[in-house]
Parts: structure tokens; sequence; C-alpha cells
């Protein structure tokens, strides 16, 4: 009897949960899924399914002369990206936590960034850095720094520079707003009383708030590592992943070989490697993370 | 047994459903939807949508909806909706042969009639095979050529026109050291175009992308050609950014601002700087530079009209295309598409008399095409698109990984 009730209150909760599985199964696993078995498919360049390729694709894609070096620069840009987000978006929670007036003007400034659409935040960039007509240009000129407009994105290794300057800039509003919430859960009288215990203010920050938003941090960090990565519109928008494939990461690199090279089995193939690569940064995140904590 | 009528009644309910819709789709089966796709030449979906309406009052069984799509995204749209089972039946662009080798279109003579075959210019008919059947219909092309600004030449002394590499290199030189902000030779090999860019320069050089059955990308006149373009790079004699540079976004641009003295232009260049506010240029042509003792050529570029098999709607896609092709539909879509070369010998006799396309239809017998019979070509195409920029670094080095590319993509 409390058998038959334990499964009717089970199912009972299924119309309330059933959006949300639906949604997981229809947009994540059902894709995940179709992507991981076209990835061993061999997939006609119109894009007819040809039948059962084995490990082709992957060979293929091992094989393809422009990977290595697009996946040490897929490391690159995500350890860069997070690593200077995170550090500049310290001291921005700082600001954004201190009192004085004017605040509220200052937190809606930091905001804009992360409530503009991406594609939004990386055209204007990208008209920004344009040679010919961009600000950026126009100013250095009118300052008599240089004479010739110069072409910041035509040398790949300036453009990869400033892709990720602004990828930093997407991204700081966002973590720097999540360590507010880990500064403003911080009781008052915790930092009152070292201060009475004489603590100069770079110690109280060290021994105890920092410690004390490291949480928040770590989601911070976790979400921008996923987000980073995936990142495609900031390079897709600005740079195209070109000259050639010097700007691309892996994500883009898929596009590119999908639309471009018109073999999706290959495309499908980098696709489920970059969910290994994904998978193995945020189990590498955590395991540091957590060595970290067991050290403090 | 409250279970069971439960189900009894889910049961019921999606019978319901089930036959409300097929109730639906029976009564549609009488009017016949035609799904086209085709790219964006200018404006052209007033066009197509008038032109479907009437085709509809003529045709009350069939109706069109055609989808206009921008030139960056229409292979990917096509791919996409193809890869999806969401097969349009006409879609209209710049490439047909993979397709073709896939089984998945009709001949060309299946959909259309013998009549409008017959019209279609010869050059453009051979073009349109893949294993020697024609399976895609022209829509129309295009040629290419050398446009100057008449006003930065004439500041520059520059009098006679030049022929060949040596000529321009000297001319673009003199262009530089008197006519300061501009730049003489706007080059566009980032991935919009970058193929007919390398196409006709290394045309004028003997150099092809396929020849005897070989993709020969990295030829001797094709590296030649790189190896010219980057010494004209590395002097300064073209805009900084070549590998980056876009056809529309960046060279046109930058000549109907007037900041580029030479240009390689199609023939609706003309059109495109009245609209795009280049109208004030002072715009000449002749015909393109070729290297010292070889043939000038042009590059001749067309489009298709493809049927897909997928839905099976032969005869209805067959009075749709001959609709296209009556003369004053047809005449329509050349003057919305703006300034292009028509397909047809009859809309071409009357496009001869157009002092601007003249002298571009006497240029296209000897025109060079792209390998567009090829089903790896979409492939190459793609490559070269992305990677022949990067040429201007290394050019034999580029050539042999795009050579390597073109070689995968047939096997």
């Amino acid at each position: 009897m409390p058998n038959s009730v334990n499964r009717r209150s089970r199912l009972g909760a299924l119309p309330w949960i059933f959006p949300a599985l639906f949604m997981i199964f229809a947009f994540v696993l059902w894709p995940a899924f179709e992507m991981i078995r076209t990835s061993f498919q061999e997939v006609s360049s119109s894009g007819i399914t040809q039948g059962w390729a084995g490990l082709e694709n992957y060979r293929n894609l091992l094989i393809n002369p422009d990977l290595p070096n697009v996946l040490i620069r897929t490391f690159i840009w995500v350890v860069g990206i997070v690593f200077f987000t995170i550090v500049i978006s310290l001291p921005v929670a700082q600001l954004l936590n201190a009192k004085y007036p004017g605040r509220k003007l200052v937190r809606w400034a930091v905001i804009i960034p992360w409530a503009a659409s991406v594609v939004m935040s990386s055209t204007i960039w990208k008209w920004i850095l344009d040679p010919y007509y961009g600000v950026l240009n126009k100013i250095a000129m009118d300052l008599n720094i240089y004479t010739e407009p110069i072409d910041f994105l035509a040398n790949p290794k300036h453009s990869f520079g400033w892709l990720m300057v602004v990828a930093v800039f997407v991204s700081i509003p966002f973590t720097s707003f999540v360590i507010l919430a880990g500064l403003s859960t911080i009781p008052d009288d915790i930092v009152e009383a070292s201060t009475v215990d004489g603590a100069t203010a770079w110690k109280g920050y060290r021994h105890i708030k920092f410690p004390l938003i490291k949480p928040a941090l770590l989601v911070a960090m976790a979400i921008n590592l996923i987000n980073i990565f995936n990142a495609f519109p900031i390079i897709w928008v600005i740079t195209g992943g070109g000259p050639g494939y010097e700007t691309d990461t892996t994500t883009t690199l898929g596009y590119k070989i999908s639309f471009r090279d018109q073999d999706i089995g290959q495309s499908a193939s980098m696709a489920s490697i970059n969910l290994i690569i994904i998978l193995l940064f945020i189990g590498i995140f955590l395991k540091v993370s957590k060595s970290q904590e067991r050290n403090s | 047994m409250k279970k069971v009528t439960r189900l009894g009644a889910l049961v019921a309910a999606t019978g319901l459903i089930a036959s409300s819709v097929l109730g639906t789709t029976a009564k549609a089966a009488d009017v016949v939807e035609l799904k086209m796709v085709a790219a964006d030449y200018a404006n052209m979906q007033p066009f197509w949508d008038d032109l479907s309406a009437r085709f509809t009052k003529a045709n009350p069984t069939i109706k069109v909806k055609v989808d206009v799509v921008s030139w960056e995204t229409i292979d990917d749209k096509v791919k996409t909706l193809v890869a999806t089972g969401q097969t349009p039946d006409i879609v209209n662009k710049g490439d047909y042969s993979a397709a073709a080798a896939e089984g998945l279109l009709y001949r060309a003579d299946e959909v259309i009639s013998k009549e409008v075959l017959a019209d279609i210019v010869p050059t453009f008919l051979n073009n349109s095979k893949y294993n020697g059947v024609v399976y895609a219909v022209p829509d129309l092309a295009s040629a290419r050529a050398l446009f100057y600004n008449k006003d930065i030449l004439k500041k520059a002394g520059v009098t006679k026109l030049p022929t060949t590499w040596t000529e321009l290199e000297k001319v673009l030189k003199q262009i530089k050291a008197k006519v300061p902000g501009v730049y003489p030779y706007a080059l566009p090999l980032g991935p919009e175009e970058a193929q007919a860019e390398f196409a006709i320069w290394a045309g004028g050089n003997g150099g092809v992308l396929f020849k005897n059955g070989k993709w020969t990308l990295n030829s001797k006149e094709n590296v030649q050609t790189m190896e010219f373009l980057k010494k004209l790079t590395d002097q300064k004699l073209t805009q900084p950014n070549p590998a980056k540079c876009d056809r529309t976004a960046c060279a046109q641009a930058l000549f109907a601002a007037g900041k580029a003295a030479f240009i390689n232009g199609s023939v609706f260049l003309e059109g495109w700087l009245k609209d795009n506010g280049g109208a004030s240029i002072n715009i000449g042509s002749g015909s393109f530079v070729a290297a010292p003792g070889k043939k000038p050529v042009t590059l001749g570029v067309q489009d298709y009209f493809t049927a897909y098999k997928a839905n099976g709607r032969k005869a209805e896609i067959s009075k749709w295309m001959d609709f296209i092709f009556e003369p004053t539909n047809y005449a329509g879509f050349l003057k919305a598409a703006g300034g292009f070369i028509p397909a047809t010998k009859s809309a071409g006799a009357i496009a001869a008399k157009d002092a601007k396309l003249a002298p571009f239809i006497k240029l296209l017998p000897s025109a060079i095409f792209y390998p567009g019979d090829q089903a790896s070509w979409p492939a190459v195409k793609g490559a070269i698109q992305q990677q022949v920029g990067t040429a201007l670094v290394n050019p034999k080095k580029t050539m042999d990984a795009l050579q390597k590319k073109a070689e995968a993509a047939s096997k």
C-alpha cells in the first residue's frame, strides 16, 4: 500500500517537472546525441547522410593541418580571458560595493555591455577598430600618434589580442556582479571587527573578504570558462576566424569545416571533441579548486 | 478501471488531433506550394513576390513561396534545409555541381521547356553540366574588368591605361607618389569573393584552377601570381589588409569613397556605386591586366536555377520555370538584379544595345569560368575564400596547402 502511494505521488510530480524534463531532452540531450551520431557518419556536401563512416571523420580531423594551432590558440583564449576577467573584475566589484554618491549610476554603466547582445557589442568593436572609418584610428591620428591608418585586425597576432580584449570586456559585468553578490553577503561587523583589531585595508581584504567571496568567485570562473570556450559570435563577427585560420578557436573551426570545407561529418567530430575539451577544462578546474579548498 | 478510461480518453484525443491534421493536409492537397530559395542580387523580394502573385493568378493550384537570402548565407541556408529534410523545390544561387553529383537535382530538360533551353547562350549551358548532362538552368552572368577612378589617374598624370603587370606596377607607384591618401589598387582577398580576385589575376598569367581532370591550385603560374600580388602589397601599393578585405564592405567601399584608384570590378559595379554613396566617382574601365607576354582574360561568373527532386513537384516546377523565362518576366528579373548579362540569347540581343553591357557581352566568348561542373567545387571555393589571402605572406606554402585541401575534397 505505501508503495503505491509513493508511486502515485512520484507520478503526480510529473506534470510539474515535465516542462523541464522535456526541455532537457529536446534541447540538450537529443541534439548532443545527434551530434555524436553524425560524427560517425559520412555526410555528403549537400547534407545527405551516406551511411556509417566509423572513425574516418575523426581521422580526417586529426590530420587537418589547421588543428594543432587552433587547439593551442583555444587554450590561450580560454585561460587568458578567464584570468584577465577575474583580475579586472575583483577591483571593479570593490568599486561597485563601496558607498558613494552616484553608485547606482556606476552599477548601471557596468551592466550595459552585459545587457547588450554579444553580436551587437562585437559589431560595435569591429567598427571601432576599422582601419578606414574606425574611431580608434581617428583619435590616434588626430592626436598625431601616427599618420597612416592602422588595421588592428590585419595581423593575426594583434587581431587575436583584440578579440581577447573584447571577450574580457563583455565578461567583466557578469563576473563583477557575481563577486559583488559575494561581497554583499559579508556582514559589516566582521569587517569592522578586523579594523578594530588593527588590520590594514589590504590585510582585511586578503584574509577576511577574499576567503569569504571565494565560493562566488569559483562559480564565476566556472561559468566564464564555459562561456568563453563557446564564444562564437565575438570571433565570427570581428574576424571570421581570419585571416586564413589564424584567429580561429575550435568552436569557429567546427563551423568552417562544415560550411566552408563542406564536411559536416568532420565538423560533427570537431564538435564532439569540443564537448570532451570543455569537460576536461571543467574537470581540471574542479580538481584545482577542490585541492585549494583543502589547502586553505 | 479508472486508468483504462484515462488511457482510452488519451487515445481518442490523439486520434482526434491526428485526424484533424490529416484532414487539413488532405484539403491542401489540391493547392501545391513550391518553396524557392533565391539569392539577393539587389532588392529581389518585391520582384519575386509580385511574380509569384501573378503566377498563382494564372495557375490557381500552384503557390510559390520565395525566400530571398543574402549571398553570405545562402549556401549555409540551403545546406541546412537539405540536411534537415526541408529541401526546397527551386534554388537560385551560384553553384549546382555537388547537388547534381549526389543525384538531388532534376535535369534541366525535365523542368524547363525545349524552347527556353534552346534560347540559353551555349557557353553558359556548357558550364551547367555534370558528367555531360545539363542539370542547372543559367539565370544570368557577370564579367569582370579593370575599373579606375579617372580623377585620381588625372591627378597622378597617368595617360595610358596599363595592360600588363609591369605597366600596372609602374602606374601604381606613380599614383602612390603623387596622390597621397589613396590606395593605388584595392585588393580584396577576404573570404567574400577571394576566389574571383584570385582567378582573374591567375588567369592573366595563364593559370587555371582545374585542368585535365586535376586541381592545379599550386601550379607554377598560380604561385607566380601570388608572388606578384605579394610584391604589390609589400610595396604598399594596395590597401594594408588584403587577406581580410572583403569585396563589398572593403574594396568597393574604398573605391566608392574615392580612396582607391584601381579595382577589379564586375559589370554591376557602376550600379552598385550609385546606390552606395559613390555616385560622384568618375569611373572608367578597360580589360584586366595580364602578365607580360600573356593574353588578357576576363572572368565570367554565372549563377543558376536548380530544381530539387525531393518533393517530386516536377510538373509544377516546370510551369514556374517557364513562367520566369517569359520574356517580360525575365526582363523584370534582370532589371531587379541590376546590370547583369542575360543568360538567354533573346534577352542578350536586347542587352547588346546597352552601351554599358555591350563590351562585356563581347568579352564573354573568351572568358574563363570557375570549374563549377566539379562536384568538389563548393568545398574548393570555400577553402580558397578562407585561405588564399594568407598566400601574401608565403605564396608557395599557402598554395600547396590549398592544393592538398582540394585533392582531399575531390576524393
